[in-house]
């Protein structure tokens, strides 16, 4: 996927995104971060077609992703977004099938395929069991795992993450993040994600994109990108970068 | 799985026994087994006075209950919003004007009214939907824009009344939302729109059910979000129209309907469209039959007898509105 020379604003007139451009590598984890109101989200945003940039394009499979039609992009991309919501008497089995919806027709019947999908997702997301449970019965992060579900019953090549552990405690945090990894290594998706914590994103990311004020500061490999300079011109706060056998790289903010 | 089976069999049931007792029941008696051989035969004049004016009542009030509880299932649906109904937002009332000016101008096309009304149900619900439109869709602000909308074309019908012209105020149900009087005719056209309505409405359900989820999220998995919502509405917007041109308005039938419907069949829209569908004439029907009889032989319309449930039902949904959808 390229992204080529994005700009875009919210139809006023400042700038949200300011000539973005680079490219996302597929089989990788791409991360984006950077303080609140620098565009991550944005990005995504246009990078799933949700946003029109006003210059400029995204490029997937080498055609403009505006071009595609919706269920054809649906079935290159999945997005999981941070906010959420569905009826609470919908149970984890049907809102999964929903991402069926990009190969199905509209009246017919789930096909094998379609079953075999559903399957699949609920077992990388570990719901089998609670497949029958309705929404309102569910923790954070069992619900969060259901919007992954959905995504990946998709079958995109492509999966978009909006701060995807924003409101679940550390333990949930992790076993989504791993969920993530697992994807990545195991089944070769593309993950795209936007993530406020640094030091997961260090963690686990092929690659960093860090943004500031609509524009793109920086792009590569963790160890590359992350620097006590870089923190400080960023976020505007001093931190320590530190390195450790068990841990690898992390950064750990001190006190001013 | 149960509650629902069993919610239909007993909705279905009462709908038969009500549907009976309604025919039988009133200033003229007869007993079912009278009724069916005298429909069959068309030897007694009890039933033929029957067949004339109870019949057609009885259809109409099955066909507009279920066209105004699916309509507003439907707006509810492209609303997100369980307040939405085609009578508080002003869909009927704008229908309801629309056909009586085209009838008061052009009086021979008696017959288009509905499609008239579909005219003003759209141009009303398109303003609802474009002034209560403020980045999303804020539940209360649609409702009072609706009442606002509501009031303006309601006056302006009522304006009508005002004119001296009998001829206006008896050819349109619109103003009087009385169901006696009505013919066969009118039933033609009711059951010919309405099933129309009705079977569009059971064949875009999956929509209604994908248009649950965030806007951002139902676009992400394919779903061509706008031109759902626009489809959902002119089905919606028929529905009510029809029911409104033929059986005149009645306010929150499809506010009360598909909201017991959710809480005894669940949120899906498979099950609910054509539960709500069932559960309207019902409703509608039990309305009328009551409305005729209790103080006979005077009658009190079945409008009224649903704005006085109907009322304080809205106060206490708009008291609790945000736990329906909620996450």
């Amino acid at each position: 996927m390229e992204i080529k020379d994005i700009t875009f604003s919210y139809g006023d007139k400042i700038n949200r995104l300011h000539q973005i451009s680079g490219e996302i590598e597929v089989g990788k984890i791409t991360t984006i971060i950077g303080p609140n109101g620098c565009g991550k989200s944005t990005l995504l945003g246009v990078m799933s077609s949700n946003y029109l940039p006003q210059q400029g394009h995204v490029l997937l499979d080498g055609k403009k992703i505006g071009d595609y039609k919706p269920k054809e992009l649906a079935r290159k991309l999945a997005v999981v977004h941070q906010q959420n919501g569905a009826p609470l008497d919908m149970t984890v089995e049907r809102l999964t099938a929903f991402g069926r919806l990009p190969h199905r027709n509209m009246f017919s019947s789930l096909s094998d395929q379609d079953e075999e999908a559903i399957e699949w997702a609920l077992s990388c997301t570990n719901l089998q069991d609670k497949r029958h449970i309705t929404l309102d019965s569910l923790s954070g992060g069992e619900k969060q795992r259901v919007w992954i579900a959905m995504a990946l019953a998709q079958n995109s090549q492509f999966l978009f993450l909006d701060e995807p552990t924003t409101y679940l405690d550390i333990y949930y945090q992790y076993e989504i993040l791993d969920l993530i990894k697992r994807l990545n290594l195991e089944h070769g998706l593309s993950i795209v994600m936007v993530l406020h914590d640094i030091n997961q994103a260090i963690q686990y990311s092929d690659t960093i994109i860090v943004m500031k004020d609509g524009k793109l500061v920086i792009k590569g490999r963790p160890e590359e990108v992350i620097s006590e300079q870089l923190i400080a011109d960023i976020y505007g706060i001093e931190v320590i970068v530190k390195s450790d056998v068990r841990t690898g790289l992390y950064i750990v903010p001190i006190k001013s | 799985m149960k509650k629902r089976v069993f919610s239909f069999m007993i909705v279905t049931l009462l709908l038969i026994f009500v549907t009976i007792y309604s025919a039988t029941t009133g200033s003229i008696k007869v007993s079912s087994v009278e009724l069916i051989h005298g429909l069959l035969t068309g030897t007694n004049d009890d039933v033929q006075v029957i067949k004339d004016l109870r019949l057609p009542r009885i259809l109409i009030s099955l066909f507009a209950g279920a066209a105004l509880s699916v309509s507003g299932a439907l707006l509810q649906a492209v609303m997100k919003n369980p307040l939405a109904d085609p009578g508080i937002i002003g869909v009927s009332s704008g229908a309801g004007f629309m056909s009586i000016l085209m009838v008061t101008i052009f009086p021979t096309l008696f017959f288009y009214m509905p499609l008239f009304a579909f005219l003003g149900g759209a141009f009303a619900f398109f303003l609802v939907y474009t002034f209560s439109w403020k980045s999303g869709l804020n539940p209360l602000r649609m409702i009072l824009v609706g009442v606002a909308i509501n009031a303006v074309f309601s006056g302006l019908s009522q304006s009508f009344n005002y004119r001296g012209s009998y001829a206006v105020t008896s050819i349109s149900a619109a103003t009087t939302s009385n169901l006696s009087m009505k013919t066969w005719n009118d039933v033609g056209v009711i059951v010919i729109y309405g099933s129309i309505g009705l079977i569009m409405a059971i064949l875009v359900y999956s929509w209604c059910n994908y248009l649950a989820l965030e806007d951002k999220t139902a676009r992400n998995l394919g779903l061509n979000v706008n031109r759902a919502r626009l489809i959902i509405s002119i089905v919606a917007v028929l529905l009510a129209s029809v029911a409104t041109a033929i059986a005149g308005m009645f306010a929150f039938v499809g506010l009360l309907i598909p909201h017991i419907a959710r809480l005894l069949v669940g949120t899906d829209h498979k099950v609910l469209i054509p539960f709500s569908a069932l559960t309207g004439a019902l409703l509608l029907l039990i309305a009328d039959t009551l409305g005729r009889t209790i103080i006979a032989p005077n009658e009190i319309p079945a409008s009224i007898l649903l704005a006085v449930i109907g009322g304080p039902f809205l106060i206490s949904l708009l008291r609790k509105s945000d736990r329906i959808y909620g996450n």
